[in-house]
């Protein structure tokens, strides 16, 4: 435990204070030195734009999902019709793609004994790739939604919005119910990135990692969409990703957004608590 | 491995006991209820029916001046009224001095109601129009009340709106088919509404009567009804004429013309 790999933390005084900071700052540059992490973040910024001109261009809105009735012809629409699918499977995805990896990631390379024989604890290291896993989410996700609202505002046009009142919102109130749906999505995105980080260190394979929690989205939306499931509904991260709905009604409901944070939190506890508990009890020398 | 094992059996055995728990609470029912979409469809379809009438360059209606109500029913008589499917029907009725509500005082939507409380409404066409619509500079333009979506609060108020509407009695046959014994069968449906329909019906033929019998058929559900008296020979078509106790019919005769 005395290699030492960053030299400005073992120098300083306050090395016990700022040791999580460092080793987060260690994560973030790892993550900016991926490929893949890169690649997400410019998929999130440039991806939006072919799919807004797709659907901007078709002669039939898509009118059996949500908003896509005016898609064509109102950005604010487009921009919702576009998260609406976006909270299928591609906030689960892009985020685990990071978060799945993140761990695993070491058991692939075999580098677990390297990356402990830093003077940190395997608590300090658990917290840093999880605090990086999620400063990733949040970034993905605001280059997303922020790409997606420009590009469509920019393509269809700001005419005042429908609502599902059937109200008209004026632009500038559209605007910035459009930016808090998009945000609304931040609680279950997380969930789903401390879902990733528990198969990540559980499976110890990257694969898993990235796959499982999109097949797990998944699996959550089609028992949400079952009648006389009820019960089990608050307790899907699928249902939390559907309360922006209540933002875009006339009046607003904002009970199922609270549910929903309250849900996801519940499933980053969980998650996250296991995870730790297996990497702490690990058995790391074999490996 | 046992390690491992443990934590997620303890999770998923506390995920089923919570799920069991709030199951035992609410008894599984469901948050898409009859009350709610009574209350939110009204409300969607004025805001868009007013869209579409300033579409038309008109001026003369609000949201609140439609007074708008609804009654709702999911499958028929025979299914409670609760829960997620591509079931519902629910009739509607409003004041547009321009375009009086027919016989019945209702126009009837059929709705898609999801498990997030969002739906998809199908109107009557002869009440709103078809899907394009001409507007006030003579372009063709999507008509917004149509078909459209809405969503309501899952959580929202719960209690019955004790709105309420007769079936309507519609005839099916287009020709009368004689029996062996010459007697004028007919078959008729009772629409979604309140009751179903009871009453009783008289015809004619060739100057001849039918006589006359009671009918009571529940909402939803077909029935053929053979009136008692034989046909003269002979005779081109068979006059019915519907005395309704329960929900509305025609007032006018209905002439069906006979095959045989």
């Amino acid at each position: 435990m005395t290699t030492i790999i960053d030299t400005r933390v073992q120098t300083t005084a306050r090395a016990r204070h700022v040791g999580t900071a460092a080793v987060v700052r260690w994560e973030v540059r790892k993550l900016a030195h991926q490929w893949r992490a890169k690649a997400v973040l410019l998929g999130a910024l440039l991806g939006p734009i072919p799919v807004v001109f797709i659907i901007h261009g078709q002669s039939r809105p898509p009118k059996d999902t949500l908003f896509g009735r005016f898609a064509t012809e109102n950005g604010f629409a487009l921009a919702l019709l576009i998260l609406g699918f976006a909270a299928q499977w591609v906030l689960p995805l892009l985020t685990a793609i990071v978060a799945g990896d993140i761990f695993a990631s070491e058991d692939q390379h075999g580098t677990w004994k390297t990356v402990l024989t830093r003077s940190t604890s395997r608590g300090r290291i658990f917290w840093a790739k999880t605090l990086a896993s999620v400063l990733f989410a949040i970034v993905t996700l605001a280059v997303l939604a922020a790409s997606t609202i420009t590009s469509s505002v920019l393509i269809a046009g700001n005419a005042p919005l429908t609502g599902l009142s059937g109200q008209q919102v004026a632009p500038g109130d559209a605007l910035a119910l459009v930016s808090a749906s998009w945000a609304s999505m931040l609680p279950g995105m997380l969930a789903f990135t401390c879902l990733a980080i528990l198969l990540s260190v559980w499976s110890r394979n990257p694969a898993a990692g990235i796959a499982a929690p999109v097949v797990i989205g998944m699996v959550m939306q089609l028992v949400g969409a079952l009648g006389g499931v009820e019960p089990i509904r608050p307790f899907l991260l699928s249902t939390g990703f559907e309360a922006w709905h209540g933002l875009l009604t006339d009046p607003r409901y904002t009970r199922p957004l609270l549910e929903g944070a309250v849900t996801s939190a519940g499933w980053c506890l969980v998650t996250l608590a296991l995870a730790y508990l297996t990497l702490r009890r690990r058995d790391i020398t074999g490996g | 491995m046992r390690r491992t094992v443990i934590p997620i059996l303890a999770t998923l055995v506390a995920v089923v006991a919570i799920a069991a728990g709030a199951f035992a609470v609410n008894g599984g029912s469901s948050s898409i209820t009859k009350a709610r979409l009574e209350r939110s469809l009204p409300t969607t379809f004025s805001n868009l029916y007013v869209q579409r009438a300033r579409i038309q360059g008109r001026t003369d209606v609000t949201a609140a001046s439609l007074h708008a109500t609804a009654m709702c029913d999911k499958g028929g008589a025979a299914l409670p009224d609760v829960g997620p499917g591509g079931d519902w029907n629910c009739l509607m009725s409003w004041t547009d001095p321009q375009v009086p509500m027919p016989q019945e005082g209702y126009g009837k939507f059929e709705l898609n109601v999801h498990s997030n409380g969002c739906y998809t409404a199908g109107a009557p066409s002869k009440l709103v129009g078809f899907m394009t619509m001409t507007d006030a500079t003579g372009r063709t333009v999507t008509n917004p009340v149509s078909e459209f979506d809405g969503c309501f609060d899952p959580q929202g108020d719960n209690t019955p709106t004790g709105n309420s509407f007769p079936s309507l009695l519609s005839v099916l046959s287009t020709t009368v088919q004689p029996t062996v014994d010459h007697r004028a069968p007919i078959q008729i449906s009772c629409g979604t509404g309140d009751g179903g329909c009871a009453g009783t019906v008289s015809a004619t033929s060739g100057g001849v009567s039918l006589g006359s019998m009671g009918y009571a058929v529940k909402e939803e559900q077909t029935a053929t009804l053979t009136l008692p008296d034989p046909m003269p020979a002979g005779a081109s078509d068979v006059t019915f004429t519907f005395a309704p106790t329960k929900g509305v019919a025609s007032t006018k005769p209905t002439t069906i013309s006979s095959q045989g």
